[in-house]
């Protein structure tokens, strides 16, 4: 699982995707913090924190895209899957490799406290949360972006699809589908990935939550493994 | 070491492998040889399990790929047709993953791989990017893989498709150095290669298992007779009057001569009897001396079509 982590988490850097992911995300994020907290001086992030998950929607596919699928392509999964290593293994390295590239981008929101350090005071409590939860939202995106990326031997379907589906569920929890049906409602929230996360953005941080998220992320990264397996079988 | 047992993979609705049994005792070197297209690859990725039978078995080392696939993956070392690389990564690297993703645990790492590098000729691009190599080298690299870990049964599929002539050579040597210790399975559909490097042939087709056997045996068998090539001073009418005197000959054919005053003969003799050196003897008497006489054993190609011809016979008699 190690080998794979490694392997993976340098692929980011040998490639540009993990230099246009950090480019992208932060740009955008820096951005929001300039707007939201320096303009106008505030010392709450959750705001520039409920827009990364906005932001995920795009750079997750690039982290994603092409875990499983160059290995198809290349015919090096021959070599992951004939070694002696189980497939959950060969999976959780790649989540993890993808949730360290997602941290070296995180690393330079660390910047944003230092600065509202310098100005005010930053609370600590409410940062933390922030994190935890952003954390737990990226960990379930980024097993659905590795699930979709198991499915096909092309990267950009892979990232395409990856985008559809998070953008779907964005449009689910915002177009107001369901506000006239109390029961389709209630379903929809249940399965609501972005509406979900503003509770933490208000500071209830619920465990319930925190739990779906890490749920999906399990479930996702079990499916890629029964993909990989069934692939024997085919 | 291995063995396989009425291994049978479907695709759809083609028999990929159609009920192959063999085995392989330890410090064997055998090859598959076949068509392609015939089964040999699927035959090798279920016993490294990267596929599943649909139905049989297989066993490494004693060990069901199936019922421990990580005990029994620990024992192979696998390069498939096409070598498994990440082309991102140096020569060095990936060796060093390819070691850590196998968990191998050999007392000296970094000598373990450059013994590897040095017995398969990679040491010069050690630290290139494997983008930047060229077919042979690519290919090398994938065979250094298959070593890492010093697995005891080695799986090699076409391990020598796009060297030039040398490294063929080269490599079919490192193969022969490397069956000592080790069981080795290799496929190919160049015959010579087969001659020169295996023990035992298992010829493949549609699927099946044709023929199980030595590569000399396999001739013998097939051909069922000697033939030899003779280059006698002399004219030609009389030199095959005498050869048709000596006992055991079944036959004479006249071929194209090639030196003046030489005539070019190819006699056949029944199995049982060596007619060498009764035939020298005549023709010492009459005064022809033999200036070349050389066995032509039927080469594997040959066996190889009328084999295959058979075999694609009897199932077309069948279906219909």
């Amino acid at each position: 699982m190690l080998a794979v982590l490694k392997r993976d988490l340098r692929g980011y850097f040998t490639s540009p995707l993990g230099y246009v992911f950090i480019a992208a995300f932060l740009v955008v994020v820096n951005t929001m913090f300039y707007m939201n907290n320096i303009m106008g001086a505030i010392s709450d992030i959750s705001g520039v924190f409920a827009f990364m998950q906005f932001i995920l929607i795009f750079t997750v596919p690039l982290l994603t895209m092409r875990l499983f699928s160059e290995e198809f392509k290349q015919k090096t999964d021959q070599l992951l899957l004939t070694s002696p290593t189980s497939v959950f293994q060969i999976v959780l390295g790649k989540f993890l490799a993808a949730l360290a590239m997602f941290t070296v981008a995180m690393l330079f929101t660390l910047l944003y406290l230092v600065i509202i350090a310098a100005f005010g005071q930053p609370n600590i409590k409410q940062v933390l949360a922030n994190y935890i939860a952003i954390y737990c939202v990226a960990a379930a995106f980024l097993s659905i972006g590795l699930f979709l990326s198991s499915i096909t031997e092309n990267q950009l379907i892979s990232a395409v699809l990856t985008m559809a589906v998070f953008l779907a569920l964005y449009i689910i929890d915002y177009s107001g589908i369901g506000q006239y049906n109390a029961v389709l409602a209630n379903f929809l929230y249940a399965i609501s990935m972005f509406r979900r996360y503003s509770n933490i953005g208000r500071g209830v941080l619920a465990v319930s939550d925190l739990l779906y998220y890490i749920s999906v992320a399990a479930i996702f990264l079990f499916l890629t493994t029964r993909v990989i397996e069934k692939k024997r079988w085919s | 070491m291995i063995e396989v047992c009425q291994l049978t993979k479907v695709y759809g609705d083609k028999r990929g492998v159609d009920n192959i049994s063999f085995m392989v005792k330890e410090g064997e070197i055998v090859g598959f040889l076949g068509p392609n297209g015939a089964g040999k690859t699927t035959t090798m990725n279920i016993i490294t399990g990267y596929l599943s039978a649909t139905s049989g078995q297989a066993k490494v080392a004693g060990i069901d790929v199936l019922e421990d696939p990580i005990a029994a993956k620990r024992h192979i070392g696998y390069l498939p047709e096409h070598p498994p690389l990440y082309l991102d990564m140096k020569v060095s690297e990936y060796l060093d993953f390819v070691y850590e993703l196998k968990g191998a645990s050999m007392p000296n790492r970094r000598r373990h791989i450059s013994e590897i590098c040095e017995l398969v000729g990679i040491e010069q691009v050690y630290g290139r990017v494997i983008k930047n190599l060229s077919k042979g080298y690519r290919q090398r690299v994938g065979l250094a893989q298959a070593l890492i870990g010093n697995p005891d049964v080695l799986i090699l599929d076409e391990p020598t498709v796009g060297l030039d002539p040398r490294q063929i050579v080269e490599i079919r040597n490192v193969i022969k150095e490397l069956g000592r210790k080790r069981t080795v399975i290799l496929s190919t559909h160049i015959l010579p290669e087969v001659e020169a490097i295996c023990e035992r042939v298992l010829v493949i087709n549609r699927g099946k298992i044709i023929a199980d056997d030595a590569p000399q045996n396999l001739a013998a068998n097939v051909a069922g007779e000697h033939k030899l090539a003779l280059r006698v001073a002399g004219p030609k009418n009389s030199v095959i009057s005498v050869i048709r005197g000596i006992d055991g000959v079944r036959a004479v054919t006249p071929l194209a001569d090639r030196e003046k005053g030489a005539s070019d003969l190819l006699v056949e003799s029944l199995p049982a009897i060596d007619i060498r050196k009764p035939m020298f003897n005549a023709l010492a008497k009459a005064g022809y001396p033999i200036l070349m006489m050389r066995p032509q054993d039927m080469s594997l190609e040959d066996i190889f079509i009328s084999l295959t011809e058979e075999g694609a016979a009897q199932t077309e008699s069948k279906g219909a």
